[in-house]
């Protein structure tokens, strides 16, 4: 089986080669083994890279291979991210609080420690009260449990009211917008539970871990990320080559005829959401605490279309492309946008790329879209193709 | 030569009797509380001064308000003018004119709190002043600042108004008044009852004023006019502070008290014979301070049932500061009825302002809903063709600076811009991409964020502004409580004239003919002579075009933006999506439906506008499940895909 399976999808060992390698050297330079030749900061744009690949991957199997273009991913990609969000900023207030009250005169009551930590977190929406939300942030395992459970549950549910009434094509891409958009709505009040605009922050420190170097930390979310994004390669490249991927391409490629055919395509619609979703959450809970804060403006509307660009620019339907397009597009958005483009003189005017990166980015993708659409990956199939 | 003499007597008596009314005089018997006003003792003067009935009264009582009024060392009152050293006096009763040493003489002073006494014994004079103005100022004051006293003057002063406007005004603002002041409990009544129907503010806080209430507690029976008992176990604690402050219950000790006295009373790591380290409970710490309270370190604890206990004991009620129990009843039932009436008002007001909101929601979707329909097409870039619809409006004003010349001149150029933008990017983008829809999304979307960050780097990030023509300023106002801005009436109309266009346009021209063929059935249509191809372009050019219009519109009441699309994007999608696909009444329906919608939430929940945004996407989301193809479904073949 096994060898059938990656006789199937030579790509995955190429793919598990290459990350095994780009992590190897990564770490090696990084300043955790004291060579220092890649940043700190730059491990934590590459290990979030890794991140959004993961995003990415999920996007295309629902996308390029199930074609369901769901332009709400990014809101299961942000419930992750709060889900560990609020154990990680739980604990580290505990840790700083608890001593604190430990060192009066008179040891505290539970009460007492509840509503100093619920002041620290809640003070700026002028609240000192935790939640119905927060009951399990003081337990790693359970708030764990929460990254997969959230994102899959509400998929669950939302794909199971959509696919149900055969909500499809443009329809569904708005309706999960909606979605979203009602999600980064919800968050930004400021009764939401969840500290509204301000969003949860400090998640850089890892409770327990205060005294170890964000050298250290950063290199171990890297290879987490690393370990995350080639298991989940390896596992979405197993879904979609089996009898299941044939399937749920027929989906994608004329949905009538797979339904007469005798499969119930919503089951299958609603497995590769949810699961997708689930792989997002995922990916959410290992990219906020290297990014260090999470607020509702993450997870609008336009995050999940970008996501959606990423996986076009790389290239639908195959998951290498979704890796390159995410890290491509993210990586030049990350160096345009932080000013390290150079700008161009046309004597007349000088183009910033700061101002001009996204009138470059919408422009390329409109030509991708006309004139590649294949994305990138395509190209690599044709360089591998035209080889003996 | 009797006679004679008793004739002179009595001619002599009655003019110093006649003399004996000059305001000087007056004054000379208050001059204490003349020269030293307090606001107490001030009164008992100005009841003589007015009483007097004298002509120069209301002049003096200006002057002195306006500290004009000096006293000479011999203690005569005069109206002086100062001028260096030199005092330019006028007499009170004569009004004859001379000049002294402004030593000789003390200015008096009277403070805030005398001036508005003052102001109110004057207020009566100024009611029958022959001057409009005045009479319309000293009305004014008396609808800011009513009082009792000013009920007789003001029903004295309504037979003699020559101006009908300000008898109105004076006969509704004498109702007021009696219905709080009258002296006789029918004319309060009476008042009272015909405030039944009046919705405005003012009306509405003559009665809450009549009902005011305060909270009392004794243990007994309570006496007075009780408004109602309260059930204190609702808020038992509140209740409690209630007792406490009214001194019939001892405080308790909140958490921090109990807290601070054991920290106080650590001996040798115990408090009482508790260890500190036990103390990490609230059971073990009110174990620990009953023990110091029974050794006399501190006051008892009050536990819950000592509270509920002493709550129970009490009654809690509030009483209607007004002693008449008729009065009260009349001035409820008033308020009940004119609240009914107010409900209804805000009702009417909530559905104007839907109207309003629907109408922007149709204007910012209707093109939308026309391209779509016609070619299955989502244009994402529909909001960028908005904001540069606004846009051109802001660039019209800056060349054109007549507000109402630019409007009319912005419009159509807004349509053709925006017209040209739709035509070129169907011909170079959509064009190719009509078999594949969900890219035409992702094409478009690329299109929308170039856009964005051009305006963006053309227009700067800061909001231009679009101003509207001085005639579309203001509301029109039904009531207090119905009201809407002449802006969004403008766009309802806006809204109406571009509704009968389109559907004249497609029910009724060669092109809606055409465009309908090809909503049915593009095939079909291809074969029968009509060139998609240029319906396509033309529909998409429409729908961009009335989008500019639209942008135009919103631009007058919301600032431009680079970002102001993406505000309208996702509620035209909806609009589209909960209307159905391809029809003018459908998007109307839907634009209704979630611009009453959006309304009524936002009236459920006034303060939270976010929250009601995110149960609106919520409810449509729920509507999508029950009505997969909108309101209005197109049926047959056009209807699979």
């Amino acid at each position: 089986m096994q060898n059938t399976f990656i006789a199937r999808n030579p790509s995955v060992l190429w793919f598990l080669a290459a990350l095994g390698l780009f992590t190897a050297i990564v770490t090696l330079m990084s300043e955790a083994t004291g060579v220092g030749l890649i940043s700190t900061s730059f491990v934590k744009t590459l290990g979030k890279t890794l991140c959004l690949c993961l995003i990415a991957i999920a996007m295309d199997v629902v996308w390029g291979y199930c074609g369901i273009l769901s332009l709400g991913h990014f809101a299961f990609f942000g419930i992750g991210g709060y889900a560990i969000g609020m154990w990680l900023m739980y604990a580290r207030t505990e840790a700083i609080v608890v001593p604190n009250l430990m060192a009066q005169t008179i040891p505290p009551t539970p009460q007492e420690i509840s509503d100093a930590i619920g002041n620290q977190i809640f003070g700026v929406v002028g609240s000192s009260e935790f939640p119905m939300i927060w009951g399990f942030a003081d337990s790693l395992f359970l708030q764990l449990l929460m990254v997969v459970l959230v994102p899959g549950l509400l998929a669950l549910v939302f794909g199971w009211l959509a696919f149900r009434s055969r909500v499809t094509g443009v329809y569904l891409s708005i309706l999960t917008q909606a979605m979203t958009l009602a999600l980064a709505l919800y968050l930004f009040q400021n009764d939401s539970g969840l500290r509204g605009n301000n969003g949860l922050s400090g998640l850089q420190n890892i409770p327990g871990f205060e005294d170890t170097p964000q050298a250290t930390i950063s290199i171990v979310f890297f290879l987490a990320s690393a370990f995350a994004l080639a298991a989940g390669y390896v596992f979405f490249a197993w879904i979609v080559s089996g009898k299941m991927g044939s399937v749920v391409k027929g989906i994608r490629d004329n949905e009538a005829r797979v339904r007469f055919l005798g499969y119930h395509v919503e089951s299958y619609k609603l497995f590769i959401f949810t699961i997708t979703a689930i792989v997002a959450g995922i990916a959410g809970a290992l990219y906020y605490p290297q990014a260090g804060i999470i607020n509702p403006g993450e997870i609008a509307p336009i995050a999940s279309i970008y996501l959606a660009v990423w996986v076009a620019i790389g290239g639908r339907g195959r998951l290498y492309g979704a890796v390159i397009g995410a890290a491509f597009v993210s990586l030049l958005s990350s160096w345009f946008t932080g000013g390290g483009a150079p700008p161009i003189n046309l004597g007349f005017y000088t183009i910033q790329w700061t101002d001009w990166w996204l009138v470059l980015l919408g422009v390329s993708f409109v030509a991708v879209t006309l004139f590649f659409p294949k994305g990138i990956g395509g190209l690599f199939d044709y360089l591998v193709r035209k080889q003996p | 030569m009797r006679y004679l003499v008793l004739a002179l007597a009595v001619w002599l008596g009655t003019f110093v009797s006649a003399q004996a009314q000059t305001v000087q005089d007056i004054l000379q018997v208050h001059a204490d509380e003349i020269a030293k006003p307090s606001r107490r003792s001030v009164s008992v003067a100005l009841d003589d001064l007015v009483a007097s009935g004298l002509p120069q009264v209301p002049v003096f009582l200006e002057q002195w308000s306006a500290r004009n009024v000096w006293q000479r060392d011999d203690g005569q009152f005069f109206i002086g003018d100062a001028d260096g050293d030199d005092l330019a006096l006028t007499d009170i009763d004569t009004g004859a004119a001379s000049f002294a040493l402004k030593s000789e003489f003390t200015q008096i002073r009277p403070n805030g709190g005398v001036r508005r006494v003052i102001g109110t014994a004057l207020v009566q004079f100024q009611l029958s002043d022959p001057d409009l103005g005045r009479r319309e100022t000293a009305v004014a004051s008396i609808a800011r600042r009513p009082e009792a006293a000013q009920l007789a003057p003001l029903l004295a002063s309504i037979e003699g108004e020559p101006d009908a406007a300000l008898k109105a005004r004076k006969v509704q603002l004498a109702n007021f008044l009696s219905a709080r002041f009258a002296d006789d409990p029918a004319d309060r009544i009476a008042a009272i009852n015909s405030l039944s129907s009046d919705t405005s503010v003012e009306a509405r806080s003559v009665l809450n004023q009549i009902l005011t209430t305060e909270p009392g507690v004794s243990a007994s029976e309570p006496e007075g006019n009780i408004a109602r008992v309260l059930d204190p176990m609702i808020d038992p604690d509140g209740f409690y502070a209630q007792l406490v402050e009214a001194e019939l219950a001892p405080s308790r000790t909140p958490p921090d008290v109990i807290r601070a006295a054991l920290e106080a009373n650590v001996v040798e790591g115990r408090v009482g014979d508790v260890p500190v380290a036990q103390l990490g409970t609230d059971q073990m710490r009110e174990a620990a301070y009953a023990q110091l309270a029974d050794a006399g370190l501190v006051a008892s604890l009050v536990t819950v049932s000592d509270r509920d206990a002493a709550i129970a004991a009490h009654v809690f009620f509030e009483t209607y500061d007004e002693a008449d129990p008729t009065i009260t009843a009349a001035a409820e039932a008033a308020l009940a009825s004119v609240e009914q009436r107010v409900a209804f008002a805000q009702a009417a007001d909530l559905a104007l302002d839907g109207l309003s909101l629907a109408s922007i929601y149709f204007l910012a979707a209707i093109g939308l809903a026309i391209t779509f329909g016609v070619m299955g097409v989502i244009n994402m870039a529909h909001g960028e063709f908005i904001m540069m619809g606004a846009y051109t409006g802001y660039v019209v004003q800056l060349f054109i600076p007549d507000y109402t010349l630019s409007i009319i001149v912005a419009l159509p150029l807004a349509f053709a811009i925006t017209f040209g933008a739709g035509v070129s990017m169907e011909r170079l983008v959509i064009r190719h991409l009509y078999h594949r829809p969900l890219e035409t999304l992702l094409a478009t979307f690329g299109i929308s964020i170039a856009l964005q960050q051009l305006a963006k780097n053309i227009f700067g990030t800061q909001a231009r502004p679009l101003t509207s023509p001085g005639w579309l300023d203001g509301a029109w106002v039904i009531s207090d409580v119905i009201q809407i801005s002449y802006i969004r009436i403008a766009i309802f109309i806006l809204a109406l004239l571009f509704l009968a266009l389109i559907l004249y346009v497609l029910k009724r021209t060669r092109l809606g003919l055409e465009v309908r063929a090809v909503t049915q059935n593009p095939g079909m249509a291809a074969s029968m002579g009509i060139n998609p191809d240029r319906i396509n372009m033309l529909t998409f050019g429409l729908g961009s075009g009335i989008a500019g219009i639209a942008g135009v519109a919103i631009g007058l009441y919301a600032k431009v933006t680079s970002e102001m699309g993406t505000d309208y994007i996702v509620q035209s999608f909806m609009t589209v999506v909960v209307g159905g696909v391809g029809n003018v009444w459908g998007t109307l329906l839907g634009a209704s439906m979630i611009g009453f919608l959006q309304k009524g939430i936002e009236w459920l929940n006034p303060s939270n506008t976010l929250a009601a945004q995110t149960y609106m996407i919520l409810f449509i989301i729920l509507f999508i499940q029950f009505r997969p193809k909108g309101i209005i479904a197109l049926k047959g073949r056009a209807a699979a895909d």
